[in-house]
């Protein structure tokens, strides 16, 4: 099969979208990597990838899709999905992108285990925390990072809890009964956001929900973004096959990560089709939609204690999933005053972690660094990976909204 | 004309190297790709080198150099053209972005200075901290910039009370096509001093000059807005309130019809839930609260008697936002009614608006292909979408209606363009649409760049400028 057969084959029905842009560049204006020091070059920016695109199925740009310059370039999205919210005619960018860049995918081996593999990954190291936590912490570590999986040793890592999440709530659970949840946890939080998790668990049963833990791996959105596209099939059937499940004996899948959220709203839908991801789709609800529907339903209320002000960072994923407004209404119910920042913070799930990326992400971010510091408030973001940047490059607090939300609630 | 101008060479790429630092040029495949097409329907035409200068000097070097050597020289800003003004010789594509400076802000003339490359949202969100604002406010704003602006005399939703580009360019800094920099203009609103050499590079979309800096008036911005949506059971009554509303003299900031398919389609691009109805009008008034009331109010009045199905304010910005969001998008959401599609933007005096509508349907209907209408019917402004769900074989018949419409529309005292401009796709109608007026702006070009070098196959045809 020629090479570009072959390319419109893996395009599948993207191939479509492709044709479907007449480059208006609304998408430009929103996307963080076509807004740096270097998106004055036009095949960095995300107008400029389609094109890209339209010149190769078109037969102008006479290169393999899967040269290694070309590839760079489309490797510039990172999946963010805020072009979605602007595109008029409806292109898919992310998706598209993702099936052009596993064409080209060119991982060594050790990375294509680890990033298919993340989730044991984690759960192995998990199970030496202080092992596991003293070598993150290490120059050594870090190099060592670097050297095997790419990850840019300037970045700290959150630390391995000595439980995970998963294994606190079988062991803690203190309710069997009520409407059911199964907790698709995502692996940030099980390994390392334990405590916001347990925050979670404890607020739902209190209200009167059961919280299971169903098997799970990794949402997969990492796989997708490395254009590892079959992997992440994979993984997306096995954690549908298993929530569908749950739902199937009445219980409502919960996330708390906006990736997780995402992964199982939109994603899995979008790449699997099939009639038991767009179920799983449907229940599957945000620890924020929880709240607001318990707060609609006059099961919570707010204690008039907190007053201050709170930054709120916008992360892509957030304001993909659609739980801004939620989110800024439930902030504002508990009393913080809201200063609303919208500049993207560069990380882009693990783009700007890799070594390849981390300048270029500490570029994107550099706008919104700048003022989180000259604000020096602090700040609410959903995304883990966001709160991983802000942390370390504008060096001020910043928590999940769920734990500045769960402060003042009262419970009926 | 094949082989009148020069090939960029290897020593040519180590001038303009010399002259800018590597950073600042490119002739990468991939860039070179990217800056080869804009947001017409049309086909790729790669420049041999981008470029992209910081300062008038370098600007006029590159020319001075380029014009010697005969290397054609394109300009872009914000890629966002609708009429091909891309490299259709090769040659050296002149980016502007990086020249993307506000250089003066003078707050109590409620003037600005800034370089070409400013991207025009950006330029007004700036502009909020003196409560001022550069209104023509056309729907390619968060990409446009304020260079192309110039170049296409753009202008927007707002037309119709604020006017068009041009009734804002105070003052130009222009380099020549042989690199010669020239100030046009001057910082007062009038003067009478000689022929408006200004106004003239107003529209040349890149075929005169560069411009280097700009000098704009600015407006205040609106103390109180508000905007609602009309739908009416037929065109003829939509377009028969716009006329109404217009020849009452009533003060709206923009009244913007929409018809039945595109109702659907802006509808689904921002998820709006708007009713079915054969046309919309969107109106949005600016002024006091007391007096966009009374405008409202004169406006409703006029739609009522219209027969308006439903009327609908905007309840607070961020529905007001959402709407226009709609209307900005709404030539490229087409595309999610058929792959193929072609534009017009044609203007007719406003009595002739319903002809015009009419008889864009009727014209789709002898080619056999889809029509929608949308438009800044407050100042005659029509955008046809000629769209052709799935039928390749069509193209050819969405460019013989978009011409049949031109010429109509130029019989009846109209233009073939309202805001975006000759370029590739309408040099067929120079002629007709000025006569013996065509001749004089081709000795213009002449004059001012008689080896052509500066946007060759723009506006003019190649062979029509150097014999
Ligand atoms: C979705 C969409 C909506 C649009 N809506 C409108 C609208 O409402 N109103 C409207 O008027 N237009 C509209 N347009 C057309 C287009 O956006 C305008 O013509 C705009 O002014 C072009 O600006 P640009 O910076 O993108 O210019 P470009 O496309 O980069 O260039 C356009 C022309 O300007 C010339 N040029 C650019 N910079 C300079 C300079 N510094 N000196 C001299 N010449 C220069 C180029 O040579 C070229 O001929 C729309 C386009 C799209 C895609
Ligand atoms: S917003 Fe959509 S149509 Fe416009 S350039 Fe981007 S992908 Fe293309
Ligand atoms: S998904 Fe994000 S990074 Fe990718 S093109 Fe869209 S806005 Fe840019």
């Amino acid at each position: 099969m020629n090479e570009y057969k072959y390319s419109e084959l893996m395009l599948d029905e993207y191939l479509e979208d492709v044709w479907k842009c007449i480059r208006c560049g609304f998408c430009n204006s929103v996307c963080p990597t076509s807004n740096t020091s270097f998106s004055y070059m036009s095949s960095k920016t995300s107008r400029g990838r389609i094109i890209l695109l339209q010149a190769y199925f078109s037969g102008i740009l006479r290169k393999p899709l899967r040269d290694r310059e070309l590839q760079e370039l489309l490797d510039y999205c990172f999946g963010c999905r805020r072009c979605l919210e602007v595109c008029p005619p409806g292109v898919r960018i992310p998706y598209m992108l993702w099936r052009a860049k596993h064409i080209g995918r060119r991982h060594n081996l050790l990375n294509k285990l680890i990033y298919s593999n993340y989730g044991s990954f984690e759960k192995l190291c998990s199970n030496f925390p202080s092992l596991s936590n003293n070598i993150l912490r290490s120059r050594f570590g870090k190099i060592l990072l670097e050297l095997l999986v790419g990850i840019d040793r300037r970045i700290d890592f959150p630390e391995f809890h000595d439980v995970s999440l998963e294994k606190w709530i079988r062991m803690n659970r203190s309710s069997t009964s009520g409407k059911r949840l199964a907790y698709f946890i995502d692996v940030f939080t099980n390994y390392h956001e334990v405590g916001l998790g347990i925050e979670v668990v404890r607020l739902v049963e209190k209200l009167g929900y059961s919280v299971e833990v169903p098997d799970q791996r990794e949402a997969g959105t990492l796989l997708l973004e490395a254009g590892m596209m079959d992997k992440a099939i994979k993984v997306a059937k096995e954690n549908v096959e298993s929530l569908y499940k749950y739902i199937m004996n009445g219980a409502s899948i919960l996330t708390s990560s906006p990736a997780a959220y995402i992964a199982l709203k939109y994603d899995y839908p979008e790449i699997l089709g099939d009639s038991k991801s767009k179920l799983v789709s449907e229940k599957t609800l945000d620890i924020i939609e929880l709240l607001i529907k318990e707060y609609e339903d006059g099961e919570i209320r707010f204690n008039e204690k907190n007053s201050g002000r709170i930054i709120y960072h916008h992360s892509c994923f957030t304001k993909a999933s659609g739980l801004t407004k939620h989110i800024k209404r439930l902030l504002t119910l508990a009393g913080y005053n809201l200063i609303e920042v919208e500049e993207c913070c560069g990380i882009g799930g693990v783009w700007g972690m890799s070594k390849k990326h981390y300048n270029d992400s500490l570029d994107v971010g550099s706008n919104l660094f700048i003022k989180l510091r000259s604000l020096s408030s602090p700040v609410a973001s959903q995304s883990e990976t966001c709160r991983i940047q802000i942390r370390n490059n504008a060096k001020v607090r910043v928590e999940h909204p769920f734990s500045y939300i769960s402060k003042a609630i009262e419970l009926k | 004309m094949n082989g009148y101008f020069n090939k960029v060479s290897g020593k040519d790429v180590e001038f303009y190297e010399k002259l800018l630092g590597s950073k600042n040029l490119s002739i990468s495949e991939e860039e070179l790709v990217t800056n080869s097409i804009d947001a017409y329907p049309g086909m790729f035409y790669k420049p041999e080198i981008v470029l992209w200068p910081e300062t008038s000097e370098q600007v006029s070097s590159i020319l001075r150099y380029s014009y010697d050597r005969l290397i054609p020289v394109y300009l872009r800003g914000g890629g966002t053209g609708l009429t091909g003004t891309v490299p259709i010789y090769g040659g050296v594509l002149i980016n502007l972005v990086k020249m993307n400076k506000i250089l003066t802000v003078y707050e109590e003339d409620m003037q600005v200075v800034v370089q070409p490359g400013i991207v025009y949202n950006t330029l007004n969100k700036e502009l909020e901290k003196y409560d001022l604002f550069f209104p023509p406010d056309p729907s390619s704003g968060s990409v446009c910039t304020i260079g192309g602006m110039v170049a296409s005399n753009a202008s927007g939703l707002k037309a119709v009370k604020y006017g068009t580009t041009k009734d804002y360019v105070l003052g130009l800094e222009v380099v020549l096509p042989d690199g010669k920099i020239v100030k046009l203009g001057s910082r007062t609103f009038k003067y009478s001093t000689g022929f408006d050499l200004l106004k003239m590079m107003v529209g040349s979309q890149g075929t005169l000059g560069v411009f280097t800096e700009i000098t704009l008036r600015l407006k205040h911005l609106p103390e109180y807005i508000e905007t609602g949506v009309a739908f009416f059971p037929s065109i003829e009554r939509a377009v028969k309130t716009v006329y109404q509303i217009i020849r009452n003299g009533i003060d709206v900031a923009a009244i913007e019809f929409i018809d039945e398919q595109m109702i659907k389609v802006v509808s689904e691009f921002k998820k709006l839930q708007l009713p079915e109805s054969k046309a919309m009008l969107l109106i949005e008034a600016h002024g006091t609260e007391a007096s966009v009331s009374e405008t409202m109010k004169r406006c409703v009045r006029i739609m009522k008697d219209n027969e308006a199905v439903e009327i609908r304010v905007a309840k607070d910005i961020e529905e007001r936002e959402k709407l226009w969001a709609a209307r900005k998008g709404a030539y490229p959401a087409t595309l999610r009614l058929g792959k193929y599609m072609i534009i017009s933007d044609v203007v007719v005096p406003i009595s002739k608006l319903l002809d015009a509508v009419l008889n864009s349907y009727e014209i789709g209907r002898k080619y056999g292909i889809e029509v929608q209408v949308i438009g800044h019917f407050g100042d005659g402004n029509l955008h046809v979408h000629w769209t052709s769900r799935d039928d390749k074989e069509k193209i050819g018949l969405l460019h013989q209606a978009n011409e049949m419409l031109a010429k109509w529309v130029i019989e009846v005292g109209g233009s073939v363009s309202g805001e975006h401009g000759i370029g590739v796709e309408k040099k067929k109608f120079m002629k007709i649409q000025h006569g013996e007026a065509y001749k004089m702006m081709l000795d213009v070009k002449r004059l001012l760049d008689p080896r052509c070098i500066l946007s060759p196959g723009i506006i003019f045809d190649l062979e029509e400028v150097v014999h």
